[in-house]
C-alpha cells in the first residue's frame, strides 16, 4: 500500500512536469495549427541557458532566478523571430503543413548538434530548489517535488488568467475559434502568431528548466520529453490545454505504476500502445479538440 | 513519357542509363561500386517516401523504419533458417506492407496529416527498443552481421547488376502507380475535392493502398539493403539515416519523379566528403534542409526545370535571328 501510494504521488509529479511540457505543443497547435517538431529542443535551450547562470555563479539561487528570466526573454524572441522569418512565408504556400514538419524537424536536429557542440556530450543536471523532504502519512514527499508542482500550477494560473483577460490572449482565443473571423474583427493574424509562438517557447522553456532539475539532461534528451509531449497532447485532443493537463496526469500515473508492478521496460511500450488505443477508439482525444 | 519528362530530359535520363549499366566495365574500385549500390536502395527509399510525403501528402516520417522491418525480416529469415534470400526478400516486403498498413495505415490515414506524422514517428523511434528487448532473435544493440548475399559466392560486381535492376524496376512500378487509376485520383482530389467525392473517389481507400505500396517497396528495399552490405543494426533507425534520407527528398525536389533520385546521388557521394567535417555532419544536414525549404523549396528539379527554359529560350532567340 505504502509503495502503491508513494508510486501515485510520484507519478503526479512527473505527470505535472509532462503537463508543463506539452502545454507549448498544444497552444502552438491550437492557435496557428502548425505542430512543432522541434519541441524538444526548445525545452534544452531553456535548461540550458538556465544551467549556464547556476553553473557560473556561487550565489546558486539568485542566479538560477537571473536565468529563468534570461532563458524567458531569449526564448520569447527566439519564438517570435522564427514565426516572423521562417514559419509566416513557409505557411504561404499550398503545401504548408509538411514544409512547416519537416523545417521544424531539420531545425531541431540542427539546434540539438549546436548544442552538443558547445556543451559536450555529458550529462548534466540543474541543482534543486530546495534540499529536504517531508512525509505526509505513509507517502515520502521533497520539498523540491513540491516547489515543481506549486511553479506548474501558478503557471497554469497565469496562462489562464492571460488567454481569459487580456486582450493579446483573447486575440489568441479568437483566431483559434476562426481565422476569418479573426480578422473581420481587425485582429492582426500574423502578430498573433508570433506572440503565440514566443509564449509557447518560454512555457517549453521552462518546463525544460523544471525537467532539467528533476531528471538530468544531455543534447538528446529533447527527443524523448518530445514524443512524450506528442502522446500526452494526442490523448487530451490536439489543441486543448485542460485535456492536455488530464492526460498528463493520467499518462504520469501510468507510467509510475507500470513501473512499479511490471518494469521500467515497459514504459515506452506502454506509452505507444496508449496511443494507438486512443488513435482508434477516440481520435478526437478526450477532451474534444480537431481531427 | 511526354508529360513528366521533355525530350531533352529523356535523352538525359536514358544517357545516365546506359552509363549505370556500362560503369563496372571501366573498372572502378570496390569502394565506389558500393557507393553506387547505396545509391542504388537509397534512392528506391527516397523515391517511395516521395511517394507519400510529396505527391499524396500522407505526412509519413517513419520510412527509415519501413526499410528496417523489411530487412530485419529478411536478414533474420536468411541466417537463421538458411532460406534463400531470393524467396525472403519479398516475405521481408509483405510482412513489413501487412504491419506498417494495419497498425500505422488504418488507425491514422482517416485523421489530419499530422497524425500520420505523429504515429509515424513514434512507431519508428520505438522500434530500437524493440530489438534490444528480442535480442535472441534480432541480435540486439549488435544487430545481425554475415547476412548471406543473394548467391553463394557473389563479387562485388553481381550486387551492383542486381540492385541496379531492381531500381529500374522499382522506378518502373514508381511511374505506373503515378500514372494509374490510384495516382489520378489524387491528382483529382487535388484539383477538387468535391469533385472527386462526387466521382466516387474513396480518399481513404486510395490513400491506404499508396500506403501498403510504399511500405512493401520500401520493405523490399530492406531486404536488397542487408543482402547487398550484409549486416543491420539498430544504427539504421538512428537520427543520421533518417536525416540523409528527407535531406535527399527535399534538396532533389520534394513532390516530383526525379527529385529524390538525383537528391539520393548528391547525398549518398556528397555524404563522404561530410565525413570530413566529423561531428559537424548532422548540423550541416539540418541546416541544408532548413535552407533548402526555405529559400530554394523545388530543390535540385527547379534548378533543372529552370536551366530548361533558359536553354529553350536560348534556342528560340536563335531562330528569330535566324
Amino acid at each position: 500500500m505504502e509503495s502503491f501510494l508513494n508510486a501515485l504521488v510520484s507519478g503526479l509529479i512527473s505527470g505535472s512536469l509532462y503537463a508543463a511540457m506539452a502545454l507549448g505543443l498544444t497552444i502552438i497547435y491550437g492557435i496557428s495549427r502548425i505542430f512543432n517538431f522541434g519541441h524538444g529542443v526548445i525545452a534544452l535551450i531553456g535548461a540550458y541557458i538556465a544551467w549556464i547562470f547556476v553553473q557560473n555563479s556561487k550565489i546558486a539561487d539568485t542566479s538560477l532566478l537571473l536565468g529563468i528570466l534570461v532563458a524567458i526573454v531569449f526564448l520569447f524572441l527566439l519564438g517570435f523571430l522564427l514565426y516572423r522569418y521562417t514559419m509566416n512565408p513557409l505557411m504561404k504556400k499550398p503545401n504548408w503543413e509538411i514544409s512547416t514538419v519537416l523545417f521544424m524537424l531539420g531545425l531541431g536536429i540542427l539546434l540539438e548538434n549546436v548544442i552538443l557542440q558547445i556543451f559536450g556530450p555529458r550529462v548534466k543536471s540543474i541543482p534543486v530548489f530546495k534540499e529536504g523532504n517531508i512525509r505526509i502519512g505513509m507517502v515520502q514527499i521533497n520539498w523540491h517535488e513540491i516547489i515543481i508542482i506549486f511553479i506548474v500550477i501558478l503557471a497554469i494560473f497565469l496562462l489562464n488568467l492571460f488567454f481569459k483577460h487580456t486582450r493579446s490572449g483573447q486575440a489568441m482565443r479568437a483566431v483559434a475559434q476562426s481565422i476569418p473571423g479573426a480578422k473581420v474583427v481587425g485582429i492582426d493574424i500574423e502578430k498573433i502568431f508570433g506572440y503565440t509562438f514566443g509564449l509557447a517557447f518560454v512555457v517549453t522553456g521552462i518546463s525544460g528548466i523544471l525537467l532539467g532539475t528533476k531528471y538530468y539532461m544531455n543534447p538528446h534528451i529533447g527527443w524523448e520529453w518530445m514524443v512524450k509531449g506528442f502522446v500526452i497532447v494526442c490523448f487530451g485532443g490536439l489543441g486543448s490545454t485542460n485535456g492536455a493537463i488530464y492526460a498528463a496526469l493520467i499518462l504520469g500515473v501510468v507510467e509510475a505504476l507500470a513501473t512499479l508492478f511490471l518494469s521500467a521496460m515497459w514504459v515506452w511500450p506502454i506509452w505507444f500502445a496508449i496511443f494507438m488505443i486512443v488513435l482508434l477508439i477516440r481520435p478526437q482525444g478526450i477532451l474534444g479538440g480537431r481531427v | 513519357m511526354k508529360k513528366i519528362i521533355s525530350n531533352w530530359q529523356a535523352s538525359f535520363v536514358a544517357a545516365i542509363v546506359i552509363f549505370l549499366a556500362a560503369y563496372p566495365l571501366l573498372g572502378p574500385s570496390s569502394y565506389l561500386k558500393h557507393l553506387f549500390i547505396l545509391f542504388f536502395i537509397w534512392s528506391v527509399v527516397a523515391a517511395y517516401w516521395n511517394l507519400l510525403n510529396g505527391y499524396v501528402g500522407i505526412n509519413s516520417l517513419g520510412n527509415i523504419g519501413f526499410l528496417a522491418i523489411g530487412g530485419y525480416t529478411s536478414g533474420i529469415l536468411a541466417l537463421r533458417f538458411g532460406l534463400s534470400p531470393l524467396i525472403t526478400i519479398p516475405i521481408g516486403g509483405v510482412v513489413t506492407g501487412l504491419l506498417v498498413t494495419l497498425f500505422l495505415g488504418f488507425p491514422a490515414l482517416r485523421l489530419s496529416g499530422i497524425y500520420i506524422a505523429l504515429l509515424t514517428l513514434i512507431f519508428a523511434d520505438s522500434l530500437p527498443s524493440i530489438l534490444t528487448q528480442t535480442r535472441d532473435i534480432t541480435g540486439g544493440g549488435m544487430g545481425l552481421h554475415e547476412i548471406p548475399p543473394f548467391f553463394p559466392g557473389m563479387e562485388k560486381v553481381h550486387t551492383y547488376y542486381i540492385c541496379f535492376v531492381f531500381f529500374l524496376i522499382a522506378m518502373l512500378i514508381l511511374y505506373k502507380v503515378i500514372h494509374s487509376k490510384t495516382g489520378l485520383a489524387f491528382v483529382a482530389m487535388r484539383d477538387s475535392e468535391n469533385l472527386a467525392n462526387t466521382l466516387g473517389i474513396n480518399r481513404y481507400q486510395e490513400r491506404l493502398k499508396v500506403f501498403a505500396i510504399s511500405s512493401f517497396m520500401t520493405g523490399i528495399a530492406g531486404g536488397f539493403y542487408v543482402h547487398s552490405l550484409g549486416d543491420i543494426s539498430p544504427t539504421t533507425l538512428s537520427i543520421e539515416p533518417f536525416l540523409l534520407a528527407l535531406a535527399m527528398i527535399e534538396l532533389g525536389g520534394i513532390g516530383t519523379f526525379f527529385g529524390p533520385i538525383l537528391g539520393a546521388g548528391v547525398i549518398v557521394f556528397g555524404n563522404e566528403f561530410l565525413r570530413l567535417a566529423g561531428t559537424l555532419r548532422l548540423t550541416l544536414l539540418g541546416a541544408l534542409i532548413c535552407g533548402v525549404i526555405l529559400f530554394y523549396p523545388g530543390g535540385i528539379m527547379q534548378l533543372v526545370e529552370e536551366l530548361g527554359t533558359r536553354i529553350k529560350v536560348l534556342f528560340n532567340r536563335k531562330k528569330v535571328t535566324e
